[in-house]
């Protein structure tokens, strides 16, 4: 019955969105009720497959309609589930059921919800039909649904600013991704005349001839568009800050997982060319300069969700970066920060959309200010999440942060290549950049004088507060306990995305991957780092507990008063020149301003290149495609 | 000789990306995807052609009498062209509704007026 | 089919009509045996539903927007695609129920090779499929259509007329007009009358 559930998981969600089109136009009581009963019966089904695969380490392959292999030729579809596509799996569907509880309590009083629970489902259902297929043609399918749906949720609220701008620019540039990926599908089937994952792996793992090389190039040019690499990250940026909330958490933290793990798929099993030094060169570049390029346009952005969008970019550069570096630790690190981006993300996403639900609609950072005398259950969330993802210990982004640091630097030190050296000191100083960014964010929103206009904003209603204390209280977890986390529920992914004898011999037969010539490629073993963060709890909160007795125990006369005659008043107000102390709030476009006006000639360049055209965007995708394919033709022939 | 129908799409694709990538009315954008879509639609068909095949239904006893591989041409990637095809027919339908919209909303569908996200 | 007669509707052009009318019926019943007739001759779910739902294309040119959408309903077809997409997904877990994987063909010997009934669930996955694309390309064609505004094609609304009394006999000699006085009176009434009807129309168009 368990080799059911996945299947089970996929088609459930879709017939709960039908059923949601059905019954739920009218009524907002049933449609809540059928899409929190969905979720919670799917999220079952997807954890109860944590114990057989990730604990037990099994692969379940499952062939549609019974199809099995005739004469060791897969002629039918297969669904096979590894640990790999379980850790996404579960990293979607905590994902979508934590934003389906917030989206009931912000998107209440809006038109058309039965659509937008619809889309919603089948933005999951795909996700996980696509993290558990092991067909190629229905990769590309799943891909697809979920590029209409996150395109029609983008541009839900129409009459929002700017939504169906970026709802078209997002639903262009995905397109031509498709087209990529599906040319490069078109090209491996003239090539090997099967579509299954399993054999594909056996058939491709010898030579490279140019029609697959060709195919290689354009499907990870293809699944980079949909996982928003540098320079294919526009409409994200876009999309983001039109998006309602919780389809901005999800957007950020699944469906760029979802492009990852298609291009983690296709190199490391597919193709099986991590080994090749040209592949970790171009893979890693790329995800040095997404690093990069993300956290130094946000730094410049007065829009909340904008900025937190370039920060979702950068992020997503320190997995690709890790993924590329073909060692286990490395991808040990890309698939933790993966896991933790999701957590973190997530719940900045959800106190930003707190702010804005409370306020109004006010997202630029010049007109917020002070909001955590209103608001101080969300300042407190917002704090957990910025620390988390600066990566500050005991917070779960600094192991996973660290794991990419040590990667990277002992693939230095292993090929004395200088080219990782200068990949682990951009991650540094990417990071000390996102501690910038932030330290301006909670300033410019939460700390500070509270404006006029925002002066009666209340707190954020109950049912938006519990998602966010529950991420709030994931991050703190997976960040003290993060060695049991790393050793059991993500080494067995590492370890299956490296073993592709044994993807191939349990769809296809035992045997049939020997019979191929198919080999493990060599990768370094895995060390965990010797860190221990109970050790860094305790001194943080010692720390704390002495600072707080000595400001406490303290004669400091802050906060002193001296007895001013009113006939000398005048003399005293030098400071505001006489008149009553004004509005005088540090804003966000002024603490770092003198950071930007160093660095013009750079962000003159980038706003150019960010012009909001879709000409321009769809130039950069073309260029960015073209530099890969010749790049692998020139390299690996 | 199939060596037309890849020059055909190799052509289909690279105008259609050209037309994606270089024309400033929004409605060419999206004539450009569709050619794009066309010339995929032409490779994925054009893989499956076996020279002097014919229509690939046949009775049980022909294949178990062993007849040649080029009995009949494949009908995998037929199926495969026709759920493309359906995909691109919405790719339209949704684009095509985003571009009225924006038209009412920002009066004008030239790529250098719907720009007000930028930066 | 009842028509509605409602002020204010446009009709379309006459020969268009006609035509229309004398074409509708082959597209629904070639499209239904497009789908019906999937596994035997070439065609199938998404080629039957889609020449189905241009029936409702034939109904836009002829009668305008207001009538199809009084003939067709689009909030029935947007409950109907989900019931159809519904079926699919219950016809394929049913091959779980009977013991075997999804969308396993549990009916595979219900007929003999070329009868209509004959693969199984594969046939009644076929129609499950082209109901769900007939409702759903058909709602799609009524909501892309509402968007369009009025067409060259559009006549002006065909109101009742009003019949006046006869008008008095003019008795000769008593109230005798020059023939020149009548002509210059009734182009001043033909004159008014047309220019009050343009204004009427367009004010329909807009409500």
């Amino acid at each position: 019955m368990i080799q059911h559930f996945p299947v089970l998981a996929v088609m459930g969600m879709f017939l709960g969105a039908f059923l949601i089109e059905i019954f739920g136009s009218k009524n907002a009581a049933v449609r809540n009720a059928i899409s929190f009963i969905t979720f919670t019966v799917v999220a079952g089904l997807v954890y109860a497959l944590v114990k057989p695969i990730i604990i037990d380490g099994g692969v379940i392959a499952y062939w549609m309609g019974n199809w099995e292999p005739v004469a060791g030729y897969a002629i039918g579809i297969g669904y096979e589930v590894d640990a790999l596509g379980l850790v996404f799996a579960i990293i979607a569907i905590t994902a979508f059921w934590i934003s389906n509880l917030y989206s009931f309590g912000y998107m209440k009083g809006e038109h058309h919800l039965g659509h937008y629970y619809t889309l919603f489902m089948m933005l999951c259902g795909s996700i996980l039909g696509f993290c558990m297929t092991g067909d190629l043609f229905n990769m590309y399918i799943m891909v697809e649904i979920m590029t209409f749906s996150a395109v029609a949720l983008t541009g839900f609220i129409t009459e929002k600013d700017g939504a169906l701008e970026a709802a078209l620019k997002y639903l262009v540039l995905c397109s031509l991704g498709s087209g990529f990926i599906l040319t490069g599908i078109a090209l491996i089937y003239l090539q090997c005349h099967t579509l299954n994952i399993a054999q594909l792996a056996s058939m491709l793992s010898g030579g490279l001839t140019p029609t697959t090389l060709l195919a290689f190039a354009l499907t990870v040019a293809g699944f980079g568009v949909k996982s928003f690499m540098v320079p294919f990250h526009t409409p994200l940026a876009d999309a983001h800050a039109v998006a309602p909330s919780p389809i901005s958490m999800v957007l950020s933290g699944v469906v760029t997982k979802a492009g990852v793990y298609g291009m983690i798929r296709c190199i490391y099993i597919m193709f099986r060319a991590m080994d090749l030094t040209q592949m970790q060169i171009i893979i890693t570049a790329f995800g040095a300069v997404t690093m990069f390029v993300g956290v130094s346009m946000a730094l410049a952005q007065h829009d909340f969700k904008r900025l937190l969008a370039f920060h979702s970019i950068s992020q997503v550069g320190y997995i690709i970066t890790a993924a590329g570096l073909g060692t286990a630790l490395g991808l040990t690190g890309g698939i933790f920060h993966a896991m933790n981006h999701m957590l973190f993300k997530g719940l900045l996403f959800l106190a930003a959309g707190a702010v804005l639900h409370q306020t109004g609609g006010v997202t630029n950072l010049d007109k917020l200010g002070g909001l955590s005398k209103r608001m101080p259950h969300t300042t407190v969330c917002f704090l957990f999440g910025a620390a988390a993802i600066s990566g500050l210990p005991p917070f779960n982004g600094f192991a996973s942060k660290w794991l990419i640091y040590q990667a990277a630097y002992t693939k230095a030190a292993e090929t004395g290549n200088f080219y990782y050296l200068i990949i682990t000191i951009t991650a540094l100083v990417v990071s000390v950049m996102t501690l910038a960014s932030f330290v301006k964010i909670a300033q410019a929103v939460f700390f500070g004088q509270l404006s006029e206009e925002n002066k009666d904003v209340k707190e954020a209603p109950a049912i938006m507060l519990v998602p966010m204390y529950i991420l709030a209280a994931l991050c703190l977890l997976t960040g003290i306990f993060y060695r049991p986390i790393a050793a059991d529920f993500i080494l067995p992914a590492v370890r299956s995305a490296v073993d592709v004898v044994k993807y191939i011999d349990v769809m296809m037969g035992e045997g049939y991957a020997a019979a191929a010539g198919v080999y493990n490629m060599a990768v370094s073993n895995v060390m965990v780092s010797s860190w221990s963060p109970i050790v860094y709890l305790i001194l943080f909160v010692t720390v704390f507990i002495a600072a707080f007795i000595v400001i406490l125990g303290s004669k400091s006369d802050r906060g002193a008063t001296v007895e001013v005659d009113p006939k000398n008043a005048m003399k005293h107000s030098n400071f505001f020149s006489g008149e009553e102390a004004v509005y005088s709030h540090v804003g966000g476009s002024d603490m770092l301003w003198g950071y930007k006006y160093d660095f013009k000639p750079y962000y003159r360049v980038m706003e150019e290149l960010h012009s909001g055209r879709v000409t321009d965007y769809c130039n950069m995708v073309v260029i960015a495609t073209a530099i890969i394919v010749v790049f692998m033709f020139m390299f690996m022939r | 000789m199939t060596i037309f129908n890849y020059i055909a799409c190799i052509l289909l694709i690279v105008l259609g990306l050209y037309a994606v990538c270089t024309q400033k009315n929004l409605l060419k954008t999206i004539i450009g995807l569709s050619i794009i879509d066309y010339g995929v639609n032409l490779l994925i068909v054009s893989t499956g052609f076996n020279d002097g095949g014919s229509v690939p239904i046949y009775q049980m006893s022909d294949l178990l009498n062993g007849v040649s591989a080029q009995f009949f041409v494949d009908p995998v990637p037929q199926a495969l062209t026709l759920t493309s095809i359906v995909i691109g027919a919405c790719v339209n339908a949704m684009s095509l509704a985003i571009v009225v919209m924006i038209k009412k909303k920002y009066g004008s569908i030239n790529v250098d007026d719907v720009r007000r996200l930028r930066g | 089919m009842k028509m509605h007669f409602k002020e204010g509707i446009h009709e379309k052009n006459i020969i268009v009509r006609c035509g229309a009318d004398r074409i509708l019926p082959f597209a629904l019943t070639f499209g239904l045996y497009i789908i019906i007739y999937g596994t035997v001759s070439p065609g199938g779910g998404f080629q039957g539903g889609v020449t189905v739902a241009s029936a409702i294309l034939f109904l836009y040119l002829a009668y305008g927007y207001d009538k199809t959408t009084l003939t067709v309903n689009p909030e029935v077809l947007r409950i109907n695609e989900a019931i159809g997409a519904s079926i699919y997904v219950i016809l394929g877990l049913s091959g779980i129920l009977t013991g075997m994987n999804f969308c396993r063909n549990w009916l595979f010997d219900n007929g003999a090779v070329g009868d209509v009934i004959s693969a199984g669930t594969v046939t009644f996955m076929g129609y499950t499929v082209g109901y769900k694309v007939l409702t759903g390309v058909g709602f799609l064609l009524i909501l892309m259509l509402g968007l369009l505004g009025p067409d060259s094609s559009d006549r002006k609304p065909v109101k009742p007329q009003k019949i006046d009394p006869a008008p008095a006999p003019v008795v000769p000699g008593k109230d005798a007009k020059l023939l020149s006085e009548i002509k210059a009176e009734k182009s001043a009434d033909t004159n008014a009358e047309p220019a009050a009807d343009n204004a009427q129309s367009l004010e329909g168009k807009e409500a």
